[in-house]
Formats: structure tokens, sequence, C-alpha cells
């Protein structure tokens, strides 16, 4: 830990996956053969079809897949080396259906539950659960029953609950997936200030635009292979567009429009309308 | 034509309406989007335009539900099914459990009508016909993508023959190929004079899908216009919505003092 | 001599079915906790005049032995001829002939879901399982912390059950599956003539062997 200081955030690898292969018990061939690094304070998105692999992926990150072939290091030690309670403490994995893990019948024990099993008590416990509760902007319902609250809420608890294991590394499974316009400004904002704080965070999405918005790195995968990585400015623009459409994925409207009036990449919005007004002048 | 006057609807157990005096119209051959922040009263509506709010589900409806003239207050669900169905975001869930393909699946909704068994296949065909994933007849229903298996769920209302389909979030567990798929067999539905009724998050689907679209917000309809217009209306973040990406584009465009128009250009 | 004819042809019946192996394995899986039972009450408690060994106060007669080893062949008769039924028979193609006899479509439908509902109810829990494991939760340390693990895994595998079967039930019934009276089958389960001829005989010969037992002329095991 006190080496993190001096090396430059940013260096530091916090995901390395060699070779990675996995086969599920009944013959299906999930992942052949990925390589991936992924920096200590990076965001990540990881795209692809439905079956593409993402998800077996993830769940490599913290133990609860192990790998056929190849190896998985996290913050720089072998995952096969460690149990997944205590991988636990360093990736923190968002599973993508929040009532697959709700089953507290308060909100406050439920966040509550995932540091009591780090380990985390009396007043850093309260602290970790205010704060993650205030990161998803349900301070006020801590004392709500959580089947009393609708989906997407129910989904920013499961957040919650993942966020105050206080994990250098979160990787969260489809976070906007029946979310609305509050709850995925809501997710954008956790990935940015995350970031912010110099923590980890991976996401797997199907929405471009949230991915190009928000992510500073876009890994595609398909068929269990990484077939194109890179910022979203390269991953989104022109040249990358066959290897898309490869596995039905369309670049977010600011990247096509911007492509089609020859202003080059822009992923995002405003990278769009910049190279409008720089156009124009 | 599907008509709801003056709706409003409490869940059984519960003091308060969900949903208050909701007018909507579904004429044939149209396809409507519903959209609204989440627990707007989305779900809410669609139960009740399609009747199982009260007539499955209890609870309390005053106001209208009425399909081609004739009012359906007091109907068994079973009259129901075959003029209006209902779909819902999870594949998974809408699977019967007891078909071994996806053919018998999809018989089920007409077989469970009494239908002659000659009838009952004939519509099954014409049901993976319309959707054209006839292909997939022989497989196991439960070992489908997420795409295939929403679209076998449709397929399975449309056996019914209903001339009204609400569907709620029906993209919404789907990838985007599966979501395409979806998007494309509601078009060519609705070229077979099928009204439908479609509730979904993504606007920048119905912004290319629907002719019309509805806000609710808080239980009531705040805006009911052509696609182009709602979509385009300056309230709609205030709605909890999020507008297609060609609007916030071209509104960002013109913020900067540019002309909007471009975007068009280049989308 | 009965259970042990019944066995013999159970077995045959398994051998050509090609499940001879594993019908043993689960009969014999089904009748130990009982038989062992068994064996300890009727060898050790049963009065008789032939003791063959003694130990501490209880003493083994012959005729324990006897009445233990007679209800342990009959129990393994039984249960080898239910998991001969349960594995040569189509859960779906039973349930649908059942309603083809005009059992009702809810009945054989709950029958049916109910067989198929288990491998899903597995899969779910094992997602279950997963979610709570990245949250810390320790499923594969002590008994004391695995004990702790009890509710986090079952409480969400209730609820997202019950969720699901209200899904469940929605979408059936949108599909008319309340509808009252008969439906017209797409799909009879092959009933050849030699099938139904079988059948019928051992009914017959049910009912002759129930008179004659009645009657006194097949001498009752007791």
């Amino acid at each position: 830990m006190s080496g993190a200081a001096t090396r430059p955030i940013g260096r530091e690898p916090a995901i390395r996956v060699r070779g990675l292969v996995h086969v599920f018990p009944e013959g299906t061939r999930a992942l052949d053969g990925v390589d991936l690094d992924i920096a200590t304070g990076e965001a990540v998105a990881i795209v692809g079809q439905n079956g593409s692999g993402k998800s077996t992926l993830v769940r490599h990150l913290n133990g609860l897949l192990r790998p056929t072939e190849g190896t998985v290091e996290v913050l720089g030690e072998p995952a096969d080396r460690l149990r997944v309670a205590a991988l636990a403490a360093r990736v923190g994995l968002v599973f993508q259906d929040p009532d697959r893990q709700i089953f507290a019948r308060r909100v406050r024990p439920e966040v509550a539950f995932g540091p009591s099993n780090l380990g985390i008590r009396g007043k850093d416990l309260d602290a970790a659960v205010d704060e993650a509760l205030a990161a998803v902007g349900l301070s006020d319902q801590a004392g709500a029953n959580p089947y009393d609250l609708g989906y997407s809420r129910r989904k920013l608890l499961s957040i919650a609950s993942v966020l105050a294991m206080r994990t250098p590394i979160v990787v969260l499974d489809e976070p906007t997936t029946g979310q609305d316009l509050r709850g995925i400004a809501r997710v954008q904002a956790i990935v940015a200030s995350l970031a912010a704080d110099g923590r980890t965070v991976i996401a797997i999405s199907h929405d471009m635009r949230f991915v190009a918005e928000t992510f500073g790195r876009v890994v595609v995968m398909r068929a269990g292979r990484v077939v194109l990585e890179g910022t979203p400015a390269a991953a989104f623009g022109e040249p990358a567009w066959p290897v898309l459409t490869s596995t039905y994925l369309e670049p977010p409207l600011a990247a096509r429009a911007g492509a089609r009036l020859g202003l080059g990449a822009t992923p995002t919005e405003s990278a769009f309308v910049e190279a409008l007004a720089a156009g124009r002048s | 034509m599907l008509v709801l006057r003056g709706a409003s609807y409490r869940y059984a157990g519960y003091a308060k309406p969900a949903v208050h005096d909701i007018d909507l119209t579904l004429a044939d051959g149209e396809i409507v989007g519903l959209v609204g922040a989440n627990e707007a009263g989305k779900s809410t509506i669609c139960l009740v335009a399609s009747g199982l709010a009260p007539a499955s589900i209890g609870g309390g409806l005053t106001g209208s539900l009425t399909i081609d003239g004739e009012p359906m207050a007091g109907r068994p669900v079973h009259e129901l099914a075959a003029r209006v169905a209902v779909g819902f975001q999870d594949p998974a869930t809408q699977r019967s459990g007891i078909a071994a393909t996806v053919f018998e699946e999809v018989a089920l909704g007409p077989m469970n009508l009494g239908l002659p068994a000659a009838e009952t296949i004939a519509r099954a065909r014409e049901a993976l016909g319309l959707l054209r994933i006839g292909d997939l007849a022989e497989r196991d229903p439960s070992r489908l993508s997420g795409g295939q298996g929403q679209l076998v769920a449709i397929a399975s209302l449309l056996a019914m023959r209903p001339r009204h389909v609400v569907l709620d979030e029906p993209t919404a567990q789907l990838d985007p190929e599966g979501t395409r798929l979806v998007a494309e067999a509601l078009r060519s539905l609705a070229g077979t004079g099928t009204a439908l009724l479609v509730a979904e998050q993504k606007t920048d689907l119905l912004d290319t899908l629907c002719g019309r679209v509805m806000v609710v917000s808080d239980g009531r309809i705040v805006a009911d216009g052509p696609t182009a217009e709602v979509l385009g209306d300056e309230r709609l973040e205030g709605w909890g919505v999020e507008p297609p990406s060609r609007v916030r584009l071209a509104r960002l465009v013109q913020a900067r003092g540019l002309d909007p128009a471009l975007v068009e250009a280049g989308a | 001599m009965g259970p042990l004819a019944i066995i013999a042809i159970v077995l045959a019946c398994a051998a050509v079915a090609g499940v001879a192996g594993r019908l043993v394995k689960v009969s014999a899986l089904f009748t130990l906790p009982i038989a062992i039972s068994v064996v300890l009450v009727s060898v050790f408690t049963r009065a008789g005049t032939t003791v063959l060994f003694t130990i501490g106060p209880f003493d083994a007669t012959l005729e324990g032995v006897e009445f233990a080893a007679q209800t342990v062949v009959r129990l393994f008769a039984i249960s080898t001829a239910i998991s001969l039924f349960g594995m040569t028979t189509d859960p779906r193609a039973f349930v649908l002939d059942l309603e083809r006899r005009g059992l009702s479509p809810r009945f054989a439908f709950v029958a049916a879901a109910t067989v198929e509902a288990v491998p899903a109810m597995a899969a779910r829990a094992a997602t279950i399982a997963a979610a709570q494991r990245s949250r810390g939760l320790d499923t594969e340390g002590s008994v004391l912390a695995r004990a702790r693990g009890f509710l986090p895994l079952i409480v969400p595998v209730v609820l997202s059950s019950l969720t699901e079967v209200e899904e469940r039930s929605l979408a059936l019934e949108v599909r008319a599956f309340g509808r009252p009276g008969r439906r017209h089958l797409l799909w009879a389960p092959g009933d050849r003539s030699w099938e139904r001829i079988l059948r019928w005989g051992l009914a017959v010969v049910l009912a002759l062997l129930v008179v004659a037992r009645v009657a006194g002329i097949v001498p009752g095991t007791a």
C-alpha cells in the first residue's frame, strides 16, 4: 500500500489478464484468449452482444469464476491465490439485477452487509454506509424497506451496497439498464467521482452514448475475444465502424454525425459541438 | 380502436390512485410511444389499457376501457386476451415453461381459446411468420437469446390475433441487436393494421418507431402528440425523460450559436 | 418371492430402456434410510424363538432377520418401480396425456411447471450466491461464517421466485390460460396398440390379484 503513493496514479496495473480462456462445464467456450490491462484509476467500458463473454470476463476479476487457461492478476497479485471473500475487498462487483441480492428489510443494513463482511465496524462502517447512500442519492431512504422502492432506486441501492465496501476496483454490470434520465445521470456522476478518487471503474453496457460520454476507454468483445479497444474517439471513429457493425453495435449519434460532416472523431456530444464550431469559424 | 376515457386506477391495498384521468386512443395500425420517468405510471397504464388491471390483479378503476366501441368492464381476462394482448420486459418470465418447442409455446394461446387443432396450428404458423422467426419453431424456448426470446413472447401474443398490442418496455433487457430485431418486428406488425402501445425508456428507438408519443408524469398524461413535437418538447427532461440523441445534439449545437439543422444533415 | 420377481421384471425393463445402472443407484438411495431403521428395529426387537446372536440386552432372532429382509426387499421393489416410471416417462407427455384424459389444464400446468421450474430456480440461486459472495459473503469458510449467510441467500431466492410466479401467471392469463372448458390438444403421446393391450392386461392382472388375495387364494406374507 505504501508504494501506491510514490508511483504516479494511472501507471500501476489494477487488472492484468493474460490468455484467459473459460470453458463452461457443458462445453461453451465463453472466453477464448483474452488479454487485457487496466491501469489504476482508469474508467473502462466493456461492450458487445449478449453472449460475447463480458459478464464471464468480469466474474474472473473477483474469483467467482476461475480460468480454464490463462491468468488474472488483481492489484499485482494472482487472483487464483485468493478466495472470493478476500478478493471482495479489492474488487466490488455490482450485478445487473438488484433483486438477486437485496435481502434486508431496511436500506441501511442492506448497504452495511458488504462492508461488515469485510470486517469494517463501528464508526468506519457508519461512515462507509452514509457515504455510499449519499453517492447514489438515497440518504433520506435509509430507513425504507428496499422493496418499497421502485426498480431504479433498488438498482442504485445495489450499487451503494458495493460502493460501501470501498474497494479500489468497482465493476458495474449494465448499471443503466432500466434507468431513466435521472438514474443514468446519477450513474454517470458515480463513475466520475470514483475515477476522481483514483479508483478503477469497469462497466458493462449496451448504451453507446453513456459509454462514450462517461468512460476513458472502450473494450469491444465478440465471441469471447477482445476485437477492439481504445479511447472512445478510436473505438467509435470511422475506421472502427466495420468491427462495431460486425458485432451489431452502432456508434453514438455524435460520432456518426461528426464523421459524415467530415469533422473527424467526435465520440462525445461536446466534442461534436466543438469540432463543428471550429469548422465554422 | 382501443379507448381509455378518464381512467384512474388504484392498486389493491393502496389509498391513492397510481394513475389519474388517463385519456388514450389507439387507432388501427398506429404505434404510440409511452414515455416517463421510472415510477411515473407507465406500467400501470399498460396494465389498465390491457384490462389486466383490474380484471386480473384487482384494485379499483374509474373511467372506461372500450374496444371497438364495446365496454370491457367486467369481462374475464381470457375474453380480453383475444382483443388486446400485453407483453412485458423479461422474455424469461413470459415463457409458459411447459412447452418443449417454440412452436408449442406460440400455439399455447390459441389452444387455450379452445380452437380446433388445425386452427391453432395455422395461427401459430402465421404468428411465427409475421415476426420472421419460422426457423426457430423447433428450438427449445428456454435456450434462445434475449432478442429471440422476446420475439417468441410477442409471437405468442400475436397467435391470439389481438387487434391491439400493449408492450411494457419490450427492449429493456435486450442488447442492441435484440432491440433492432424487436423494433423491426413491431414495424411490420403495425403494417398489418395491429395497433401498438409501446412503453419505453429508449427515446432514440421511439423516435424512429412511433407516429405519436405520450408522456406520463406523476400518474398523469402531460403531453400527447406527434413524435417529433413531443420528443422535441423543452419540458421533456423536466418530466424525467431523456430526449433522443438527435434532439440533445441539436440543442447543444444551437446553444453554441450554430445551426441545429447541421445535426440532421449528419444523421 | 413376490417382491423379488417384481424387482427382476423391473430391472429387466430398465435394462431394455438403458437405465438399469441409474435405476439401481437411485432406488438404493431411496431405500437406504428406511432400510437401516427397519433392520435395526426388527432384527433386535422382534420376538422369536431362534436366537442367532446377542448384542447387549438385545437378542437378534431368525424371525426378526427374516422380517427385516422381507421388508427391505419390498421397499426396494416399490422404489425401483416408481423410479422406473420417473426415468422413462417424459413429464410433459405424461401431463399432456392426463389432460387428454380429463384432468384440469391448471393442475396439469402446476405439475409440469414444477418439474420445469427446478433448473430455473437452481440457476437463480447460483446468481444470488455469486452476487452475495461478491459482497464478501464467505461461503467457503467456517460453519459459523456460512450460517451467517443463510438469510442473504434464501431471502432473494424466495422473493424473486414470488415475483417470477406473479409475472408468469399474468403472462399466462393474457394467453387465455384461465379460460374454462376443454382445449383441443395438438399432440397426443404415441400410444401403440400393443401398449394399450399391455396396459389393460396389467390392470386386469392387478384386479385379479386383489380379488385372489381378499378371497384368501393367495396367502399374504405377514
